[in-house]
């Protein structure tokens, strides 16, 4: 199983990269067999996640037993070229990549590894790569008629991309596939966008996002210069380096209790300029206001069929980060700063995205704004560092990239009738084209966050997380009051326009004389529902039974939040009390082959002073519940193990 | 019927199945007549499922049913779950709103007969009654959030059912978005209670902690208030109100559902599910109270003068939700089972009577082709003597005819609220005041209702000329409910309440009323018939019919005694609020939209300048006048190799 999983992972981001060499041989014919691989890709996505879901409720359930640990580190599954060989799965790699200096077997010297794995906050992030890639070369397939080989193969080369940073855990290679995203959007938008101001656009785009991600580079650099393992060797994997940032951080906190507070009140003010080194990047790729005037442009001038990428993909690429590498980097600097900074931003950019989108008469500008309005509530819910939060955010990268996404395929029906998105010049589409109308109706209402539809789930926990954050300058209450209006705002815009271009009398504009059709098309036709049908049925899927998703998610984001909580007890706040109830059901079955119970991930980094208490605990036989002391955390309040629940409904 | 809770999910899920199947049917041929067969007889089967749990209700230990919960979503502390509730409250409300949109289902086969778009609507349709059926039975708020909205959806699309009509597109977009402003405050309400009931979703729980552990008096007022956001939202009261006169703009039997059965009742329902908590904050209560009072004597006001049939009921529902929530609004201050008991007495009374002047006013517009302006016709008394004659039940029991069913529940009201003025510590003479305001809305709904039956039904016949031979009575699939809500608006206030103590003894076994009870120091309300507001309530109604009489009864609408006039000019403009909340609200937020679209445009441009600046000395420079992406990807590389040398060279020292 385990070296299934590997392979699965491997192939996941190498097969797109193979097909993006394939796909060119095929020339002007390019579409269907892009389609295929997209298919056959979907196919390894959907095995790689049906391994990894049981270990992920594996993993969710064993944390019922878990005493908070001191320190955690991501724990991927299914590394290739895992240290334990076949059967064992350690969960890091021997593939380097450069090897900088090879030192001593006991002082390694610095290497890039090729280090991938799937983890809960990645695992679900796959499928919506390998998925949307679908409805972006169905909603190309007839816009896009020149260099279509060419273009098919930069469309699964950004998708490698996104899948590569998302699989990376080894910063500098995470680094190099979040670039290696910009390279092909920007030929893509450069070469096959539309209207004068492509290259323009392309250009903008390139140099925006290039520039802030240098600087992230530049942070990332820093953070592993800063915190090499404790004997000294300089790492570049993430779990290592959040180990050690953790490591630090507790020895400086009990300096600190020991009355020197010098060394936590330096690491602090270092902590403070790797956030907004790190933070930048990702800023700029998500957008957060008011990094992001080259968002609109760019949606608005890239064929169709990128911009569903660049908005379901690449837009994620940013959150991702954040939870990813800024979060667990600069667990403190997150607390102080994240919510009370860029939580605001993120608040401003909800409400001025909103009324930018208003009465907005180019379509997929409107939907840019869009974006920009949602993504500041995932933004802002992330950074509320806490369980609901972060499942909230985790679980809105996809139902945001599923929606808008489709929502964006959908105009492509649109532009193949009649060459236009502008609103001014559609009117009564639900008479002429009713099936389409009750697909975009289910997408839109998706995206206005109707209960039943994926985004109320994801919307609801980021307000929880944002209602009763915790942050040392104050509360998260009023970003939840935004939040809760910027859903309503999001219904203000978009029924707007479902009333401009759907209600009323049929108005449409002339057919474009470019495809020399004599008569529009018909309504919905098989293709097209591929492309924005069946994502509106995964709406309505993902929004009545979300909770296989946020299953898989709990175990590693309950790993960022016990980082947030120690960072909480570092700023004297409590951390967050236990679940009152985990909704699981005990994991039926044998734990899975390569995951023992109990099983953390050997820690490379270094062992702080003083008495260290057991990691975890495995599971008790029977399920009891061991009533040992609990670890006290110096400073932090000991994080008590709830028991499994017992209560049942009242009244019952 | 061996498993109660069975049964429950079987009348919520009835409609859902009645929705999809004709949903399912929209494109085959014979949805275009067939496709009301799922609605009917789902929600038909639903009534009787609901009329059979009542029938066997005492069965049932401690009043309550719950279903067994499974989870939504869970993450941390919020956990929610899907749970149904079913107690005496949530069982009226489920035979009243399975009844009587079973009623409109029929009375629509006649009236959508050949409509385009048959399917979609009976798809609709059913699906309203389903959400509405689930937020009665949600045991979990976000549950009941999730048919909230659902309900809002239903009437989006019911409202803009003709939506080749500009008009009927702004209606529905109007009306999804007053409530849905009303449920940002809800949703935060929501949350807020979450924290306080220590991370509780579900009704029952929330309830629980919060009377066993005393939350601070101002963040449980803030809490209701919030809550009650929504329910004004829902349930059109002021200042939210202003969707339902425009929701007619759907087909009339939309509005008999809207306006009857579905959700406007909603709010009323949610405030009277949460009397435990409204119970707890006085101050909410007496909001509650005092926005009631205001929305009932405000759209008494703006109903006198209209002449839109439609829309002089659509204000009357807006008015008599006012009466609701003034019953409401007197819990704590009376004990809790007469406050809400008179609310949802008077709901029920209201749903058949309102769906009867709906669907009156239907068949009225079915006769005419469609037309439902006061000044284009008149005298029809002969030529729809049935239709004539429900219309004069329904009128009769909306103006408080003794005896009639909305007589009844009016009183109750009106009881409730002098008891509240005698008994209130604090605020005993605002309730006084509010009594008062009752009153006159009292006399100006008898007025206003009579005046609309004169003009339609007395006078000489006046009809438009195109119409002259066309108009007759419909057809018996349109006449049968017609006469079913007759008989209920007629008969079912006495049946229910004054004589048999039926209903209140029965919702009185409601768990959270009791609860809710519990925390109230009011002495105990034991049923009677006051005949004091007996008659102070006949007199009032008899002088509004007989002034309605007076001046209208030769059927001729303009002819008003000078002093009224400025009178009427103003309610007929309906005090310009919907101007004043044009220029106070919806052109401030245009014009914020457009400011920020320029902002947005300079902050766009001042970074291209930024940007343009090495640009231009760069072609200055005539370095690099071409191939720039080349360039870029090169250096971006060099950076990298760069960074790398750097890294390398610090790590070899």
């Amino acid at each position: 199983m385990a070296i299934t999983g590997r392979i699965l992972v491997l192939l996941v981001v190498l097969f797109p990269l193979g097909a993006a060499l394939l796909v060119p041989l095929f020339g002007r014919y390019a579409r269907r067999p892009a389609l295929l691989l997209a298919l056959l890709h979907l196919g390894l996505t959907a095995a790689l996640v049906g391994l990894t879901v049981p270990i992920m409720h594996y993993r969710a359930e064993q944390d019922n037993y878990r005493y908070t640990e001191e320190i955690v580190r991501f724990r991927p599954e299914y590394v290739p070229g895992d240290v334990a060989g076949k059967e064992g799965a350690a969960g890091r790699t021997r593939w380097n990549l450069w090897v900088f200096q090879p030192g001593p077997a006991d002082r390694p010297g610095p290497k890039v590894q090729f280090y991938l794995g799937v983890d809960g906050l990645n695992l679900w992030l796959l499928p919506l790569a390998s998925f949307m890639l679908i409805p972006a070369i169905l909603a190309s397939w007839e816009s896009v008629t020149e260099r279509r080989g060419l273009y098919y193969a930069l469309l699964f080369l950004m998708q490698a991309g996104a899948l590569g940073a998302f699989l990376a855990f080894d910063v500098i290679l995470f680094y190099l596939f979040f670039e290696l995203t910009l390279i092909p959007a920007f030929f893509l938008i450069g070469r096959w966008g539309s209207g004068t101001e492509r290259r323009q656009a392309a250009r903008t785009f390139f140099l925006y996002t290039l520039a802030g991600s240098l600087i992230t580079l530049l942070g990332l650099i820093s953070v592993i210069l800063l915190f090499p393992n404790a004997n000294g060797s300089v790492t570049f994997s993430l779990p290592d380096l959040m180990g050690n940032v953790q490591a630090r951080l507790q020895a400086a906190q009990w300096q600190a209790q020991a009355g020197q507070p010098e060394a936590l009140q330096q690491l602090q003010r270092q902590q403070t300029w790797l956030f907004v080194a790190l933070l930048t990047g990702f800023l700029i790729k998500v957008p957060v206001w008011p990094f992001h005037t080259w968002q609109p442009q760019a949606y608005t001038v890239a064929p169709l069929g990128v911009t569903i990428l660049l908005s379901a993909l690449l837009a994620k690429l940013g959150t991702y980060g954040l939870v990813r590498i800024v979060l667990p980097l600069t667990p403190d600097a997150a607390l102080h700063y994240g919510l009370a900074v860029v939580g605001t931003l993120a608040a401003v950019g909800i409400v001025y995205g909103a009324l930018c989108a208003y009465n907005q008469k180019e379509l997929k500008r409107l939907l840019a704004y869009s974006s920009l309005s949602h993504l500041g509530l995932l933004t802002a819910g992330l950074f509320a560092f806490n369980r609901e939060g972060l499942s909230g955010a985790v679980l809105h990268m996809v139902n945001h990239g599923v929606t808008t996404g489709a929502l964006f395929a959908a105009l492509a029906f649109l532009w193949e009738r009649y060459a236009t998105t502008q609103t001014g010049v559609y009117a009564g589409l639900m008479g002429r084209y009713p099936r389409y109308a009750v697909i975009v109706f289910v997408l839109v209402l998706a995206a206005v966050g109707l209960p039943g539809l994926n985004n109320f789930v994801s919307e609801m926990l980021l307000l929880a997380g944002l209602f009763q954050a915790r942050y040392p300058s104050g509360s998260g209450v009023g970003l939840a009051v935004v939040g809760a209006m910027g859903i309503f705002l999001s219904a203000w815009y978009l029924l707007t326009m479902l009333q401009q271009v759907f209600f009323r009398s049929v108005r449409e504009p002339p057919l474009p004389a470019a495809t020399g059709r004599q008569e529009t098309l018909p309504d919905v036709r098989g293709r097209e529902f591929w492309a924005f049908g069946i994502p509106a049925v995964l709406c309505l899927v993902l929004g009545l039974a979300p909770q296989l998703l946020l299953e898989a998610v709990r175990s590693d984001v309950r790993l960022l939040t016990v980082i947030g909580d120690q960072a909480r007890g570092r700023a004297g706040l409590p951390p967050s009390p236990a679940d009152p109830a985990p909704p699981l059901k005990p994991y039926q079955g044998a734990p899975p082959p390569n995951m023992p119970p109990g099983m953390m991930m050997p820690g490379g980094g270094a062992p702080p002073a003083g008495p260290r208490p057991p990691a975890a605990f495995p599971a008790p036989p029977g399920g009891a519940i061991p009533k040992g002391p609990a670890p006290l955390l110096p400073g932090a309040a000991p994080k008590v193990v709830t028991p499994r629940p017992t209560g049942q409904p009242m009244n019952q | 019927m061996s498993e109660p809770i069975g049964l429950v999910w079987l009348i919520l899920l009835l409609p859902l199945a009645g929705a999809v199947t004709a949903a399912l049917l929209t494109p085959a041929r014979f949805g275009r007549t067939l496709a009301h067969v799922p609605m009917i007889v789902a929600c038909a089967c639903a009534a009787l499922l609901a009329v059979t749990l009542l029938t066997q209700w005492e069965r049932i230990p401690q009043g309550q049913l719950l279903s067994e919960p499974w989870t939504w979503f869970a993450a941390g502390r919020l956990h929610v779950r899907v749970s149904l509730a079913v107690d005496a409250l949530a069982l009226t409300m489920l035979t009243m709103i399975t009844v009587v949109s079973s009623c409109i289902g029929l009375f629509s086969v006649g009236y959508m007969a050949g409509e385009r778009g048959y399917a979609r609507y009976f798809a609709v349709m059913s699906l309203f009654v389903f959400a509405m059926c689930g937020l009665v039975l949600a045991n979990n708020f976000f549950l009941l959030l999730g048919f909230w909205e659902l309900v809002g959806l239903c009437s989006y699309l019911l409202i803009g059912y003709y939506f080749v009509r500009p008009s009927a597109a702004a209606a529905a977009r109007k009306a999804f978005l007053v409530t849905r402003l009303g449920d940002v405050g809800f949703v935060l309400g929501i949350f807020w209670l979450w924290k306080l009931s220590g991370w509780q979703t579900d009704l029952t729980a929330v309830f629980d902690h919060l009377l066993t552990h005393q939350p601070p008096q101002e963040e449980i007022t803030a809490a209701c208030l919030l809550l009650l956001c929504g329910a004004v939202g829902k349930s059109a009261q002021f200042p939210l109100y202003v969707w339902l006169p425009d929701a007619m703009e759907g087909p009339t039997p939309v509005s008999a559902l809207i306006h009857a059965a579905t959700m406007v009742t909603a709010g009323v329902y949610l405030v009277g599910r949460c009397a435990p908590l409204f119970a707890l904050s006085p101050t909410a209560v007496i909001t509650t109270a005092w926005l009631g009072g205001l929305t009932a004597l405000l759209a008494a006001f703006l109903a006198l003068a209209q002449t839109d049939l439609k829309r002089i009921l659509a204000y009357s529902t807006v008015s008599q939700l006012g009466y609701m929530f003034l019953a409401l609004g007197t819990l704590g201050a009376v004990h809790p089972t007469l406050a809400v008991i008179a609310a949802l007495f008077h709901l029920l009374t209201h749903a058949l009577f309102k769906a009867l002047l709906f669907l009156s006013a239907g068949s009225v517009m079915h006769a005419l082709g469609g037309i439902i302006d006061l000044r284009q016709f008149g005298g029809l008394r002969h030529r729809l003597p049935l239709t004539h004659l429900c219309f004069l039940c329904g009128a009769a029991a909306l103006a408080g005819v003794p005896l009639l069913s909305g007589f009844w529940s009016k009183d109750l009201i009106l009881e409730s609220v002098i008891a509240a003025s005698e008994q209130s510590p604090a605020y005993g003479g605002g309730y006084y005041l509010l009594l008062l305001m009752s009153l006159l809305t009292a006399l100006l709904t008898a007025f206003y209702t009579f005046r609309a039956y004169f003009l339609a039904f007395w006078g000489p016949e006046r009809l438009p000329p195109q119409l002259q031979g066309h108009v007759h009575e419909a057809s018996a699939v349109m006449s049968l409910p017609l006469v079913v809500l007759a008989i209920g608006a007629v008969g079912a206030g006495a049946i229910l309440e004054p004589f048999t103590h039926a209903l209140s003894q029965f919702v009185a076994t409601t768990p959270a009323l009791q609860q809710a009870a519990t925390v109230v120091t009011a002495p105990a309300w034991q049923p009677h018939i006051d005949w004091t507001v007996a008659s102070i309530s006949t007199v009032l109604a008899a002088t509004g019919i007989a002034l309605a009489a007076g001046l209208f009864a030769r059927g001729e609408p303009e002819q008003l005694p000078a002093v009224l006039a400025p009178v009427m000019t103003l309610s007929q403009r309906e005090l310009y609020i919907e101007a004043v909340y044009r220029a106070v609200l919806i052109r401030p937020a245009e014009g914020l939209a457009f400011l920020a679209k320029v902002a947005d445009q300079a902050w766009d441009g001042l970074l291209h300048l930024l940007a343009a600046l090495p640009g231009m000395i760069g072609q200055w420079l005539r370095v690099m006048h071409n191939g720039l992406v080349q360039f870029y990807a090169l250096a971006m590389m060099l950076g990298l190799v760069v960074l790398m040398i750097f890294v390398v060279l610090g790590l070899s020292r």
